[in-house]
């Protein structure tokens, strides 16, 4: 990991409240993989914490080592981000995290996000396309005007579906975790990768374990966080049946789902 | 370059920019950004003689200017920092701080009992918001200040002991004094101002504590002002912190008398925030042709 200025190269809405950002790095940076994230400041003086945020892709540009993420404008700090221009230079911490790591073994991968939750799930599409993996994606939004990356979700997957909280999009009174479920036997995947709001998470757990399914998952988590890099331990999670925390940003953000509570 | 180093009760220290217990944790995670051996010291996460998991999340919130947490002392407990944090830090040539909490005043003495000797200097947290330590709030009154200062130094033989001080209390210059009374070799002050953040959609404090810590640059002129207040009250050494972002604030706090400073809000905004404040305080001492950093501590002259 590296504390570095990026370059805002793009920061612009792709759907209601979502921001694109891509930024060009100015250090030569190891590891930025799928999975992983970056703390970035906001760039105003008031907001004294960084954002933490998936990478959702990165590669490079004439040289140059550009990384795109994707963030909900929620509150007054990523409202400051999303007025960021073109060319504005902001701090940021990177890469951060464990991310999402598929064996050779595993080429039939289920992907389910909901909400931001997609944008992890999109980095895994990207980071893998052409491995020779099939992508089954079931991915959620609330709503139509949330819908974004529906097309790369189609391009890149074997079969990708989409559904809305409120079937203004997609199947109709169906979530991500559900519509992964109804598909299972047919997906029949190695693997399984989720992110997204912590009920979420926490159907599809249940959902394993009431079906007695005991293929490998993965979930990546959200917490609010402070240093971003393992030392203030703000950011925890409990172990299962440990009395024990994990850090989030520093032992996860991905970890196996049964390993802790949801 | 001016001379930088500083010495309290006879720990030499390389700078006066000591890492602000919490968040730093043991020094590990920021010295894969930058080598920490270049920092005056570090004050480690605060240790009790049992590991401590802490309060739930979320354990962090922001305000204008300021950030408010609850960690609520997460920590592997005196034995597990002995066994597998203190060799990394006395790698690193730097002052170790031994941050410490308990409950009881026994607790605050057997864990200074546990590190004499070991660190170069013991920080005693009687001033955490954000745990409750069965209704005794060591930090609030003079009387409580003393005794377990007192406590705490009984158990020390080796090790110089500092009493970091509360700002959430009547008068914090009467605490200093209080340390001072009980045996304390230095005070650091301020611990943070304690605070609430609500998430009106939810109609709910926005950390699970509900009350949380309050730090960052919005405090330093509370900071700045405490510090003087108790500089002008005690004979030993003061360590100031609260807020400091720059090597202008560091200088600040210096000014108004403290022999060094901590940092620690400011390295989450940004991770470098201590060597570029190192590197700041060489650069505004050699503008002002001051060969060493003594000559402007405590230099504050009131205004007629």
């Amino acid at each position: 990991m590296k504390e570095q200025k990026v370059k805002i190269l793009e920061n612009a809405p792709i759907a209601a409240g979502i921001y694109k950002m891509r930024f060009a790095l100015s250090e030569k940076t190891d590891g930025l993989f799928c999975g992983k994230f970056v703390n970035i400041s906001v760039g105003d003086g008031a907001h004294l914490l960084r954002r933490p945020i998936a990478i959702c892709e990165h590669g490079e540009e004439n040289g140059v080592q550009a990384v795109t993420i994707c963030y909900q404008v929620k509150g007054a700090g990523t409202q400051a981000m999303s007025r960021a221009k073109v060319g504005d230079e902001l701090a940021c911490v990177l890469p951060l995290g464990n991310g999402f790591r598929l064996s050779e073994e595993q080429k039939r991968v289920a992907l389910i996000g909901g909400g931001v939750g997609i944008f992890p799930m999109l980095s895994v599409l990207k980071e893998y396309a052409g491995a020779g993996k099939d992508f089954y994606s079931y991915i959620g939004f609330r709503n139509r005007d949330a819908v974004c990356m529906a097309d790369t979700f189609f391009s890149l997957s074997a079969r990708a579906e989409i559904v809305t909280d409120d079937g203004s999009f997609g199947q109709k009174n169906n979530n991500a975790v559900a519509a992964f479920f109804a598909d299972y036997e047919k997906a029949r995947p190695d693997v399984v990768l989720a992110c997204g709001p912590t009920p979420m998470l926490r159907a599809l757990k249940t959902g394993l374990k009431e079906r007695g399914i005991a293929v490998p998952c993965y979930v990546s988590l959200e917490e609010r966080m402070g240093c971003g890099i393992g030392a203030c331990l703000v950011c925890v999670c409990k172990k299962s049946g440990k009395e024990e925390n994990a850090r989030v940003c520093k032992d996860g953000p991905v970890f196996e789902i049964g390993e802790v509570e949801i | 370059m001016a001379n930088l180093s500083v010495n309290i009760c006879g720990v030499n220290f390389k700078n006066p920019v000591i890492a602000a217990s919490g968040t730093f944790g043991f020094g590990k995670e920021f010295n894969e950004i930058y080598d920490i051996g270049v920092l005056g010291g570090v004050s480690t996460k605060g240790l009790t003689l049992e590991p401590r998991l802490g309060n739930p999340t979320p354990r962090i919130a922001e305000g204008y200017g300021v950030i408010l947490n609850a960690v609520g002392l997460q920590n592997p407990g005196v034995d597990v920092f002995l066994r597998e944090d203190l060799d990394f830090l006395k790698s690193k040539n730097i002052a170790i701080i031994a941050n410490v909490a308990g409950r009881t005043i026994d607790d605050y003495a057997g864990i200074c009992a546990r590190l004499d000797g070991k660190v170069d200097m013991i920080e005693l947290n009687i001033s955490c918001p954000n745990v409750k330590c069965g209704g005794m709030a060591f930090g609030i009154k003079p009387e409580s200040v003393a005794e377990v200062t007192r406590a705490a130094k009984s158990a020390l033989k080796k090790t110089p002991l500092i009493v970091k001080l509360s700002p959430n209390v009547e008068s914090i210059a009467a605490n200093a004094l209080a340390a001072q009374k009980g045996g304390a070799d230095c005070v650091s002050l301020i611990n943070t101002l304690t605070g609430m953040v609500v998430d009106i959609e939810r109609r709910r404090p926005l950390i699970a504590n509900n009350t949380g810590g309050v730090s960052g640059a919005g405090i330093k002129p509370i900071a700045v002002r405490m510090v003087w207040e108790v500089c002008r009250a005690v004979d030993i050494p003061v360590i100031g912190m609260g807020g400091i972002t720059c090597a202008e604030d560091a200088i600040e706090f210096i000014m108004a008398g403290a022999r060094a400073v901590q940092v620690g809000t400011a390295n989450f905004t940004d991770t470098l925030a201590m060597p570029k404040i190192i590197d700041g305080l060489n650069a505004w001492l050699d503008r002002h042709g001051i060969a060493d950093i003594s000559e402007i501590c405590g230099v504050l002259q009131l205004n007629g």
